[in-house]
């Protein structure tokens, strides 16, 4: 069975998911895994879907369109090339980095760049910008994998020396003081 | 994934509202050190605690940044010293204080608790000869804290042992004169003294407490009090229940930042997490007060009629949602109403609102007692010892812990300001009415007899 990644990317309205998973299932296709997320007034979906013999991905692109191009969404496929997550994954430790800051250029692409640079790696981040001076109402919060084996001295000193650069007060914390707090 | 306002609300309370790990207190048993040889047993002392605590201080820092929470203070508390150098005369017990400051000095440690002894129901020639030791100790050491217990519910109160407190307490306090009695800041005299309080100056390990272990102390009058006013703000305000309920929910979040970090470190010195402690403990900071949570339930200020009242409900609220959050409660667990160290309870006796017998009161329903109370220098030993009575018999009849941490400055009247520095902070002395009236009831001796535990009204 062939798998394939389908991305989704318009204006959100009620019925999306429905449209795409109608299509899905007269093509005989089965999913295996979806989430969306909005943002503003976007909507942004992933299916990771596998498809039965006798259908091509072009024969599925075409009824996607059919059905999504009306709806003013835009979608992209290609085949799924990892089959999922891989086997060797490094163990890593969840961690958490939260700014706050007045807003100017350069605040997502200076941070991440250092994360970038010591290979973590975001899972979720929601970065919110609402208050132009205002630092507590423009909140980037990032949820990271930093490897288990790395000694964060020093990607802790380059984050923060990053984050003065960039006039933000940055913590980072492990998520489990988040659950501890927030959850019974 | 976590929502944006479990981040931002725990971020809120650890920037702004002065969340933090107050202590982090390493129990260290001292049975082991013993010998009949004072050279030998202070080597032994000294070899334990600078072993076992070497890395207390870094791994506590290492652990407050991994979840970006402060441990403010790191501590020791050790077995009771009247027990273990119980051989020793009382100058010989002043060279283990010696040792005890010397060893948390090398270690990096704040304080060192547990010169301490428990005499409830009599004396015996360790206790003696600490007790006879405790003003020396004290004001030639800068680290190192006592407690006496001199009652108990189930002991009475040894009224021997009360009066002669009242004189030690004098004793020391002329001992520090030059820095405003300073070492009776580090004395506490109490009833029903728990064996695991991770907080000075009342920190001992007592008997049955294994060889080593991790105690906490978490501190959060301010996020209480930013709680608390985030409700009141609302324009169909709450009601008791529902104050009751945010108290309860804060204690919660609270207490588990205790448990969690207690917990890794506990861990990483491969030493048994023993409990966290509920409290909310003030410090003289703007912001970290418990004085002003009165101010936020709508009193003009702590010790105007319903203080009382105000604090039951806190302090119960605090223990439910405390308890709830954590399987090992212990330690006081209770709200701190001391006098110095809170910058608004300070203000509130400066102001007048807060009378010593208004203090007394309020110790029937929180659990530390008359706390860092700065009295005049002129305050007769009966005196001290008949206040020391009256807060040790809240705690018997009522089956609680109760402490007197007193000052009587030297030198110093009420309404003068004493100094006593860093978290013990400052405040305006307090009047003593009504004294000396006291010396004949006092002189009497013997015990109290210990109360009823039926027919309790």
């Amino acid at each position: 069975m062939q798998k394939l990644v389908i991305s989704i990317l318009g204006r959100d309205c009620p019925g999306i998911v429905a449209a795409v998973s109608k299509v899905l299932f007269d093509s005989g296709c089965n999913v295996e895994d979806v989430t969306q997320t909005r943002l503003q007034s976007e909507f942004a979906s992933i299916f990771i879907i596998s498809m039965p013999e006798g259908i091509s991905p072009d024969d599925l692109h075409g009824s996607m369109n059919g059905a999504l191009e009306p709806l003013g969404l835009q979608v992209s496929m290609r085949p799924l090339e990892n089959q999922g997550l891989p086997a060797d994954a490094e163990p890593y430790e969840p961690f958490v980095i939260t700014t706050t800051g007045p807003d100017r250029l350069g605040l997502v692409s200076g941070v991440t760049e250092v994360m970038a640079l010591f290979r973590v790696n975001i899972t979720n981040l929601k970065a919110l910008f609402r208050g132009g001076e205002d630092p507590s109402k423009n909140t980037m919060i990032y949820e990271v994998e930093i490897p288990a084996g790395m000694e964060q001295d020093s990607f802790r000193e380059a984050l923060f020396r990053r984050a003065e650069e960039l006039g933000l007060d940055l913590s980072i914390q492990h998520r489990e003081i988040f659950e501890a707090i927030n959850r019974i | 994934m976590l929502t944006e306002r479990e981040v931002v609300s725990t971020l809120e309370m650890l920037k702004n509202e002065h969340l933090d790990v107050r202590t982090v207190t390493l129990g260290i048993n001292l049975m082991e050190c013993q010998s009949h040889d004072l050279k030998r047993f202070c080597g032994n002392i000294y070899d334990k605690l600078t072993g076992l605590g070497e890395n207390l201080v870094s791994v506590c820092d290492r652990v407050g940044d991994r979840y970006g929470i402060p441990v403010v203070n790191k501590r020791l508390s050790v077995s009771p010293i009247s027990v273990v150098a119980a051989p020793f005369s009382s100058s010989e017990m002043v060279e283990v204080a010696v040792t005890l400051d010397r060893a948390v000095k090398e270690i990096g440690v704040d304080f060192v608790g547990g010169f301490s002894s428990c005499v409830e129901k009599g004396f015996s020639h360790g206790d003696s000869s600490l007790i006879a030791a405790i003003p020396e100790a004290l004001s030639g050491t800068e680290r190192v804290c006592s407690s006496v217990n001199v009652a108990s519910t189930s002991a009475g109160i040894n009224m021997d042992a009360v009066s002669l407190m009242g004189r030690t307490i004098k004793k020391a306090a002329e001992s520090s004169a030059d820095s405003d009695g300073l070492a009776c800041a580090k004395l506490c005299v109490f009833a029903n003294i728990p064996q695991d309080i991770p907080f000075m100056a009342g920190a001992y390990l007592g008997i049955g407490e294994p060889d080593a272990v991790i105690n906490v102390g978490v501190s959060g009058p301010g996020v209480v009090k930013k709680a608390i006013d985030r409700a009141m703000e609302k324009e169909d305000g709450p009601d008791f229940g529902e104050i009751s309920d945010i108290i309860k929910r804060t204690a919660f979040k609270v207490t588990r930042v205790g448990e969690l970090i207690g917990r890794q470190v506990a861990s990483r010195l491969g030493v048994t997490f023993g409990i966290v402690d509920l409290s909310l403990a003030p410090t003289p900071n703007v912001g970290d007060s418990v004085g002003e949570i009165f101010e936020s339930l709508g009193l003009r200020s702590i010790g105007v009629p319903g203080s009382t009242a105000a604090l039951a409900m806190l302090n119960d609220a605090v223990k439910k949602g405390g308890a709830f959050s954590s399987s090992y409660v212990g330690g006081l667990s209770g709200a701190f109403i001391p006098v110095s160290e809170d910058i608004t309870i300070s203000e509130a006796a400066r102001k007048g609102y807060l009378s010593l017998e208004k203090l007394e009161a309020m110790t029937s329903v929180c659990s530390v007692g008359l706390d860092m109370v700065p009295l005049p220098g002129d305050t007769t030993a009966a005196t001290l010892a008949a206040v020391i009575a009256d807060e040790m018999a809240i705690g018997v009849i009522n089956k609680k812990t109760t402490a007197a941490r007193l000052i009587p400055v030297p030198g110093k009247k009420a309404g003068d300001k004493a100094y006593f520095g860093g978290l013990l902070g400052q405040a305006t002395i307090m009047d003593v009415r009504n004294e000396p009236a006291s010396e004949k009831f006092i002189g009497m001796g013997g015990r109290i007899p210990a109360p009823l535990q039926s027919l309790i009204n």
